[in-house]
């Protein structure tokens, strides 16, 4: 059903019917994804943009942080390797020396000159920054619960310079390189919104589930509260609770602390759908048999309730992830989210909107296009899916 | 007629009681602010070189009722806001929170409605023609436009609007007033003054509200397209314009209508962030000024609780409006 899906092959043979009929509910959905050539060109996209996010540290020449500013190239536009040029052709890429000059000529502000003559080659697999793929490091108030955890660690990047900087999106005004912070955010978004699209979830599961199980003026209670939190703008409300953070919180309480008020506020929707649900499958007659065999209520909810809607609830936190990582990069934008040395994409582009930026530093817009496409890889996706797992959708 | 009132009256109780619930979160969010009004205030009288002492706190605490119980003080709130429509003094700005948001709000709610219009201008007839017509080219550019709509936030169409305008025009857009109108009294002047520069907060207010209403009216026309009494009337020899007019489009405007409080959610949701963005001076931006700069959440907490409750009117009003417009609504009401 996607942009450039194609209609599907006539099923002529029998064996392709048999194998229809024998298929299993996953097979079904796996099958009916597959042919829908715009969630599957979206889920590659995914995949590849997850790998990114997971793989940021490896990827990225610099550290994202203020250890990894470029003193002597700060607001430089981005760097473009080059195999050749007037001076004849390399088999390495390669870019030219960078100096920075102020005199009277210039009007006393620093200027970039490159240095034709002079050139700095790309390399491969280099030694650089260390960097952890397990690094957690808890600090709560209080000594008892503290601990650090830091464990594969690496030297290793993918490629780096002989000599100098490597700056593929530019570098921003203190000189750190918006590659690396671009594939930092990546992963930083990722992070955020599973947390806080899991933490919602748990909360829609309890509050839907025991309205949607027991009916009745409980029901109606849950729903006349679930009904007023979804009324108010959640931006706002985030903004508000985000506001309470002290400003002496580290990095990681505050990206925990986040990803817990996008939780526990972007339940409502979810849990009205569950709700929903369950209160058009409790009055199945498969429930009226558990219980009469002395089922207790959580057993009915749990072996024979949420099996039959598991799909449907993956298509609906497929779907509210990208809400999630736009509230995230909203609060952050206007630097009540997260904050230096933790990137997200919003804490990117706070400084955008400035005329100087405008005006001479347009590079600072490259993590705009990233953000959209990952947003548009889970819209797509989630779309794909939600389609793929409707048995009825190829009917219309 | 009986059933009708009594429906409204329902309806009307169930408002309250989200405004109420509403209220208790604002509330409770205001009180959970480290220091309280009474600190706040005498921490102002000691920079102006006054000594304060542990007994002037607790009478200030007194004075302005902050040594009473969370529901009473509570209560007090929400009395004084549903009676008065009095949201008492921000502590911060020691300023009385009506005066400073008036005409703010309204300018902000004004704008919003603005953009809910707009969207929907552009939604109605494009969602239908797209229902309609066969043209897959269109059919995936419209489908495009309202993903795009989920994926590029309202702010970030603000950013590239003003990037390319920046670069392209040298102007960067931003404001509601130009210098010689900001701080004069409302005139026809200042008003078309306000006219030429709002119009770029309303669109990309409306931006994303227009996406998801565009794919709304879309979904809503196929269902009711495919239905039989639309074969039926086609057959009496209705078509064109007319059939679609008479029958689907009918009928699919009572979910659209239903939708609008959560469309203006949607509004409120970029409100803030835009402001921002574009500089504008109105109850968004003193929302983020509140919250990211004073810390005060008296203001704070009164603009969050001003959008909601003009969701929670909305509401109202589109259920009544429903009530009366379709009639197998009215026909279970009315009698």
């Amino acid at each position: 059903m996607g942009i450039f899906s194609k209609t599907k092959p006539v099923e002529n043979s029998q064996d392709l019917k048999e194998s229809y009929f024998t298929a299993s509910q996953g097979q079904l959905i796996r099958s009916r994804f597959k042919s829908n050539r715009t969630a599957m060109i979206a889920g590659w996209a995914l995949t590849v943009m997850i790998l990114i996010g997971l793989f940021a540290p490896f990827l990225s020449p610099y550290e994202p942080t203020m250890g990894g500013r470029d003193k002597s190239y700060e607001n430089g536009p981005p760097q473009f390797p080059k195999f050749w040029d007037e001076n004849g052709f390399s088999a390495r890429p390669f870019l030219y020396t960078t100096e920075r000059k102020r005199s009277i000529k210039t009007n006393f502000r620093w200027v970039l000159t490159e240095n034709r003559e002079k050139r700095r080659y790309l390399e491969l697999w280099v030694d650089d920054w260390e960097y952890s793929f397990i690094d957690l490091n808890i600090d709560l108030p209080g000594t008892t619960f503290d601990f650090e955890l830091k464990t594969l660690t690496f030297k290793k990047h993918l490629f780096g310079m002989d000599k100098g900087g490597i700056h593929l999106f530019g570098t921003e005004k203190s000189g750190k390189d918006i590659f690396s912070r671009t594939l930092h955010a990546i992963y930083t978004s990722l992070a955020v919104g599973t947390l806080g699209v899991l933490l919602s979830f748990v909360l829609a599961l309890v509050i839907g589930g025991v309205a949607g199980y027991y009916g009745g003026w409980i029901d109606s209670i849950l729903q006349m509260i679930t009904d007023a939190i979804r009324t108010v703008p959640p931006i706002p409300l985030f903004m508000a609770l985000a506001a309470f953070m002290p400003d002496e919180w580290s990095a990681e309480t505050r990206f925990f602390f986040i990803a817990t008020i996008l939780g526990l506020i972007g339940w409502p929707t979810l849990a009205r759908r569950i709700r929903t649900h369950l209160l058009s499958e409790r009055s199945q007659e498969y429930v009226l048999a558990a219980e009469l065999s002395g089922a207790s209520a959580s057993h009915v909810i749990r072996k024979h309730l949420l099996p039959s809607f598991t799909s449907y609830i993956i298509v609906d936190l497929m779907i509210t992830f990208p809400y999630v990582v736009r509230s995230e990069t909203a609060l952050s934008f206007i630097g009540l989210g997260l904050t230096d040395p933790v990137n997200s994409l919003g804490s990117l582009m706070q400084n955008v909107s400035k005329a100087d930026v405008l005006l001479n530093y347009q590079w600072y817009f490259i993590p705009v296009i990233f953000f959209i496409a990952f947003v548009l890889a889970f819209v797509f996706v989630g779309d794909g899916l939600r389609d793929a797992s409707d048995p009825y959708s190829h009917t219309k | 007629m009986l059933k009708f009132i009594q429906f409204t009256i329902t309806r009307a109780f169930l408002s309250l009681f989200t405004l109420l619930v509403v209220s208790l979160i604002v509330f409770s969010l205001m009180e959970l602010v480290p220091a309280n009004c009474a600190e706040r205030y005498l921490a102002f009288k000691n920079t102006q070189g006054q000594n304060i002492t542990i007994e002037d706190i607790a009478a200030e605490e007194r004075r302005l009722g902050l040594d009473k119980p969370f529901p009473i003080r509570w209560g007090t709130w929400v009395g004084n806001v549903f009676i008065d429509g009095d949201f008492g003094d921000s502590c911060i700005l020691r300023l009385n929170i009506n005066e400073l948001l008036s005409d703010k709000f309204w300018i902000s709610l004004g704008i919003c409605l603005a953009a809910l219009i707009f969207s929907y201008i552009l939604a109605i007839p494009i969602g239908i023609y797209s229902a309609t017509t066969s043209n897959a080219v269109t059919n995936n550019f419209i489908r495009f436009i309202s993903y795009l709509g989920l994926a590029l936030p309202n702010f970030l169409l603000a950013l590239i609007i003003m990037l390319f305008s920046t670069v392209f025009f040298q102007e960067s857009l931003t404001g509601l007033f130009s210098n010689e109108f900001r701080d004069a009294a409302w005139s026809l002047d200042k008003f078309m003054d306000f006219l030429s520069r709002a119009w770029l907060p309303i669109f990309v207010l409306g931006w994303s509200a227009t996406a998801f209403a565009m794919q709304t009216v879309r979904a809503l026309m196929l269902d009711e397209i495919g239905k039989l009494y639309v074969t039926a009337a086609s057959a009496r020899g209705i078509s064109g314009r007319k059939l679609l007019w008479r029958y689907p489009a009918k009928h699919s405007l009572g979910p659209v209508i239903n939708s609008l409080g959560f469309d203006l959610n949607r509004i409120f949701n970029d409100l803030p962030v835009v402001a921002l963005i574009l500089t504008l001076t109105e109850a968004g931006a003193l929302l983020i000024d509140a919250l990211a700069r004073s810390n005060d959440q008296q203001l704070a907490g009164a603009i969050i609780f001003l959008l909601t409750a003009s969701i929670v009117l909305v509401n109202f009003v589109t259920d009544i409006m429903l009530a009366l417009m379709d009639p197998r609504v009215r026909q279970g009401l009315v009698g």
